[in-house]
C-alpha cells in the first residue's frame, strides 16, 4: 500500500469522457499539422533501410530542395522535393564506411555532407538535383555520383554549416575548425577550437560555436579569422548539453537553449537576450524558425514533445507529441535536425529507425 | 456501430460487475446443435474470473512447462486495476488464483502511477527448469484517473508506468523466483523465449522497440524501433531467428548472426480490395508440431490466415489461407473487437484450432434472431488438406463471446481459450472427443505468448 491513499476515480463521473478524450488525444499535436514522409518515392521506390535511416542532418537549397543525411548502420545522403509536381525523397547514395552524418550543407550549385566512420570524419559532395518531370505521370532518375573530398584531420566531424554566401562549408572536428570550398572541394584546417555542439551563422555572417568555459567563438569567413571567447553565454546551465541553434532567416536572429530548456535569442551585434521562456522538457533538440518568427522545436529525451516560442507574445507553449495522420500514420519520438521549408513549413528529420521527414504546417494565426 | 463497441469501450461495462459476481465459478454446456459433423462432441465449460471481480480482459493464456493452463485475469479499465495470474486446476475443475502481480513486484495498484494491469501475450515457458516467464503490459489508469496515456505521462515521474515487470514463476514450487524490470516506462506487448540461448525477446509499447533480455545475466538490449503498431506476436525458428511484422505488413526478423533487424520486401496476405497491408501485423502465431512452419493470423479487419515456412528461401514462403471471417459492409471501419480471429493452437489430433468471430449482418450473414448478435466460432483446420470445419460456438452464459485472445492445449488434450469482452470475462475449456485427444498434447511447447 502506498503511503498516501488516493481516491479511486469515479468512472461514472460526468467529466470522465471529456477527460479521457483529453488524455488520449490532447497529448498529440495541439496545433498545426504533421505529415510524415518516408525516405522514398512512395509506391515507386523502397525507403532507406530502417536501421540506416536515422535522419541527423538537413539543409535547404535556394531552390527549396531539402538535402539530408542519415545515421545508423550506414549513412545515406538524400534529397527531398515537395514543391511542384514532385513529392519524393531520393536516396543519393550510401556512403561506404560511414555510419553517421553530422551535417549537410547546401552551396550555390552543389551540396556537401560531413560524415563519420571508424576512420574519422570526411566530406563528400554532390551536384544539386535537377527538377524531375511530372511525378504523377512519368519520370526517370539517375543517381549522380558523390565525390569524396577526403578527410579533415582524422577526427570525427561534430557539425558544419554553409557560410552566409554559400561558398564554403565551415565545420568543426573535436579540436579544429575547418572549411571546405564548394567550388574546388578543397578542405582546409583553419585553426583550433573545441568541437562542442552545433554551429550557427549569425545575423552579420559570423559563424559561432561553443568555446571553452561560458563563451562562444566566432569565425569570420571573409577574413578566415577565428576570434576566441568573443561572446559570453548568459546565465544558465550550459555545461550539460551541446549547443543547438535555430536561425531566423529574415532577421538573422539565432535561438538557443540551455540544459534546462531556457530559451535565449542572440543577435550578432547585440548579443544574447534575457531568458525568453522555458520549454516543458529538456534538453531542447532541433528547432527552426518559420517566416513570421515563431520558433518550433522538440524538447525532451526518448519521447520528445514539440514546443513553440512565440516572439510576439513572449511565450513558450507545449504542442505535444508528434503524430502524423495524413497519409502515413506514425508517432514521432526522436528528431535529429530541422530546417525551414520554402513556404515556412518546418521540416524535421526523424532520428529513429525508419526515419521519416516530418513536415509541420504551423497553425495560421488569427488576425487580431 | 453501437457506441459500446467502439475501441475498448466494451471494457466500460462497470455496471455489469455486480450482476456477474453472483454467477457460478464455472458453467457447463454442450455446443449448439451441430451444423457440421462432430461439433456437438466438444464439451464446453466456462470459467469466469470470479476470484478477481475487477478483471475485464484475458489477454494471455498459455500452457506452462508443467502442461497446465495459465491465464491472466487483467483489469485495464478499472482505475488502479491490477492483473492476477490464474491456473486451471483439473482436480477441482476450477481456476486457482496464484498471485496479484502488483504485490509480487512491489508496484501497488494505488501508487498513482499507471498500473501493472495486464499480461499481454507474454507468457513464455522454460522447459528445463519449469519456469514460466511472464511480462506485464500497460494501459490501466492510475487509481485517480479515468485513463492513461503513455505519451502524455512519459516524463511524469508520478504518473508514468514504472515499466514492464518480468517475473520468473516456478511452476514446480508455485513461487516467483525473481523479477526484474524488463522495459522501463513501457509495456511488453508480446514475449518469446529462446531457451537454448537463454534469451527473452519482447516488443515494447508504445515505442515498438525490439528488446532482448538475457535471463542469465539479467541484462537488456534495445535494438530500436520497428514502427508504430505493435505486432501482437513473435515466433522463433530453428535457426534461432525471431520473427515479427512491421506496420505495413512486412515480415521483420532478428537474426542473431547478423545482429540486425531485417525487413522482408514482401507484403503479407491481405484483402486487396480495400487494404494495402498497413496494420497487417501478426495477431497470433501457432507453431506446427513438426517445427517446419507456423500458422498466423493478422490484426486487422478481415483477419487473414496464413502459413509461413521460415526455413525456405531467403525470405519465407507464405501461403495465403484466406480470410478468417465473413464478408461485411466495407464502408464501415469495423472494430477489430468484432471482426477478429485468435486462439490459434494445435491439439492432440494434429489439427489447428482457432476462434474466428461471426456476427449478424443484414446483407452478408442473417443469423437467426435467437442467437447472439455475435459469436465466437471454433474452427478445426486440417494442415494436410487445409480444409476447415466448424466444431463449436463458444457459449458465454451472459453475452456474445466472439473475441478470443489466445488458445492452448493442456497435457490432457483439452483446449482452452481466453475471452475478452464485457465483464465477466474468463476462460473457456473445450474438451474434444476421445479420438481427438492424446496425453501430453501440449508438446512441443509453444515458446511465445
Amino acid at each position: 500500500m502506498s503511503e498516501k491513499k488516493k481516491q479511486k476515480y469515479d468512472m461514472n463521473s460526468p467529466q470522465a469522457k471529456a477527460l479521457i478524450d483529453e488524455i488520449v488525444h490532447g497529448t498529440f499535436m495541439k496545433e498545426g499539422s504533421m505529415a510524415a514522409f518516408p525516405t522514398c518515392f512512395p509506391g515507386v521506390t523502397v525507403p532507406i533501410p530502417a536501421d540506416e535511416s536515422r535522419i541527423t542532418a538537413l539543409d535547404i537549397s535556394d531552390t527549396g530542395m531539402i538535402y539530408g543525411g542519415t545515421s545508423g548502420r550506414a549513412s545515406h545522403i538524400f534529397v527531398a522535393i515537395f514543391h511542384g509536381i514532385t513529392g519524393l525523397v531520393f536516396d543519393r547514395g550510401r556512403i561506404e564506411g560511414a555510419e553517421h552524418c553530422a551535417a549537410v550543407c547546401c552551396g550555390k550549385k552543389r551540396f556537401a555532407a560531413c560524415v563519420n566512420g571508424p576512420g574519422g570524419g570526411r566530406v563528400v559532395a554532390g551536384a544539386f538535383q535537377s527538377m524531375p518531370f511530372d511525378l504523377i505521370q512519368e519520370w526517370g532518375f539517375d543517381r549522380p555520383p558523390l565525390q569524396d573530398l577526403g578527410t579533415v584531420d582524422g577526427e570525427r566531424i561534430v557539425h558544419a554549416v554553409a557560410d552566409s554566401s554559400r561558398s564554403a562549408v565551415v565545420g568543426t572536428t573535436a579540436n579544429h575548425l575547418f572549411t571546405v570550398d564548394f567550388e574546388d572541394g578543397k578542405i582546409q584546417v583553419v585553426g583550433e577550437v573545441p568541437g562542442n555542439g552545433r554551429l550557427a551563422v549569425g545575423s552579420q555572417g559570423g559563424i559561432f560555436g561553443r568555446d571553452e568555459g561560458r563563451h562562444l567563438w566566432r569565425y569570420a569567413a571573409a577574413s578566415r579569422k577565428i576570434q576566441r571567447r568573443v561572446v559570453e553565454l548568459p546565465d544558465g546551465a550550459w555545461d550539460k548539453v551541446p549547443l543547438t541553434w535555430a536561425r531566423d532567416r529574415q532577421s538573422g536572429l539565432l535561438y538557443t537553449a540551455d540544459a534546462n530548456g531556457t530559451l535565449f535569442s542572440m543577435d550578432e551585434a547585440r548579443g544574447f537576450s534575457q531568458p525568453l521562456g522555458r520549454t516543458l522538457l529538456a534538453p531542447v533538440g532541433p528547432m527552426a524558425v518559420t517566416h513570421d518568427g515563431r520558433v518550433f522545436g522538440f524538447c525532451g529525451p526518448e519521447l520528445a514533445k514539440m514546443f513553440c516560442y512565440h516572439p510576439g507574445r513572449h511565450e513558450v507553449t507545449n504542442l505535444g507529441v508528434a503524430v502524423s495522420v495524413l497519409e502515413r500514420r506514425r508517432y514521432g519520438y526522436v528528431f535529429g535536425d530541422a530546417v525551414t521549408g520554402r513556404d515556412g513549413q518546418i521540416i524535421f528529420g526523424e532520428d529513429d529507425n525508419l526515419g521519416h521527414l516530418w513536415l509541420y504546417f504551423p497553425r495560421i494565426e488569427r488576425s487580431a | 456501430m453501437p457506441d459500446m463497441l467502439r475501441r475498448r469501450e466494451f471494457l466500460m461495462g462497470a455496471g455489469a460487475t455486480a450482476a456477474w459476481l453472483a454467477s457460478p465459478a464455472k458453467a457447463d454446456s454442450a455446443s449448439r446443435p451441430a451444423e457440421n459433423a462432430g461439433r456437438s462432441a466438444y464439451r464446453q465449460t466456462w470459467y469466469p474470473f470470479s476470484g478477481h471481480p475487477d478483471a475485464d480482459t484475458c489477454w494471455s493464456l498459455s500452457v506452462g512447462p508443467d502442461g497446465r493452463i495459465y491465464a491472466a485475469a487483467c483489469a485495464e479499465s478499472v482505475p488502479g486495476g491490477v492483473v492476477k495470474v490464474v491456473r486451471y486446476n483439473e482436480q477441482k475443475d476450477a481456476l486457482d488464483y496464484l498471485f496479484a502481480v502488483d504485490e509480487m513486484v512491489d508496484d501497488p495498484g494505488d501508487s498513482g502511477r499507471a498500473t501493472q494491469c495486464k499480461i499481454h501475450y507474454s507468457f513464455a515457458p522454460s522447459v528445463s527448469d519449469g519456469l514460466l516467464y511472464m511480462a506485464t503490459h500497460l494501459s490501466g489508469p492510475p487509481i485517480d484517473q479515468p485513463a492513461y496515456s503513455p505519451w502524455l505521462s512519459w516524463h511524469d515521474e508520478k504518473r508514468c508506468f514504472r515499466g514492464s515487470a518480468l517475473l520468473a514463476f516456478d511452476t514446480r514450487t508455485d513461487e516467483v523466483r525473481w523479477w526484474d524490470t524488463l522495459i522501463p516506462k513501457e509495456g511488453c506487448r508480446c514475449l518469446l523465449h529462446d531457451e537454448d540461448r537463454g534469451l527473452l525477446y519482447a516488443l515494447s509499447y508504445p515505442r515498438d522497440h525490439f528488446i532482448i533480455y538475457d535471463t542469465k545475466k539479467r541484462t537488456r538490449r534495445d535494438l530500436g524501433r520497428i514502427g508504430s503498431i505493435n505486432s501482437q506476436a513473435l515466433f522463433l525458428d530453428r535457426k534461432h531467428r525471431v520473427w515479427t511484422t512491421d506496420d505495413y505488413g512486412h515480415l521483420v526478423r532478428y537474426d542473431p548472426q547478423s545482429d540486425r533487424l531485417e525487413r522482408s520486401p514482401f507484403v503479407l496476405p491481405h484483402e486487396s480490395e480495400y487494404q494495402t497491408g498497413w496494420h497487417s501485423v501478426f495477431y497470433d502465431v501457432a507453431p506446427s508440431p513438426d517445427g517446419e512452419c507456423v500458422y498466423a493470423v493478422t490484426w486487422i479487419a478481415h483477419p487473414r490466415l496464413m502459413r509461413i515456412w521460415p526455413h525456405e528461401g531467403a525470405w519465407p514462403r507464405v501461403e495465403d489461407l484466406g480470410p478468417a471471417t465473413q464478408q461485411r459492409d466495407l464502408t464501415i471501419p469495423i472494430s477489430t473487437f468484432i471482426d477478429h480471429c485468435g486462439g490459434l493452437t494445435f491439439a492432440g489430433d494434429g489439427q489447428l484450432y482457432y476462434v474466428a468471430s461471426r456476427w449478424r449482418d443484414p446483407v452478408h450473414n442473417s443469423m437467426p434472431a435467437a442467437r447472439h448478435e455475435r459469436e465466437g466460432v471454433v474452427w478445426r483446420l486440417d494442415p494436410a488438406t487445409l480444409q476447415r470445419a466448424e466444431v463449436a460456438v463458444l457459449q458465454h452464459p451472459e453475452q456474445p463471446a466472439q473475441y478470443v485472445s489466445r488458445g492452448a492445449v493442456d497435457h490432457n488434450g483439452d483446449l482452452f481459450f481466453g475471452n475478452v469482452g464485457t465483464r465477466p470475462v474468463g476462460v473457456f475449456k473445450l474438451s474434444p472427443p476421445a479420438e481427438r485427444r492424446k496425453p501430453d498434447a501440449h508438446l512441443p511447447l509453444r515458446m511465445w505468448g
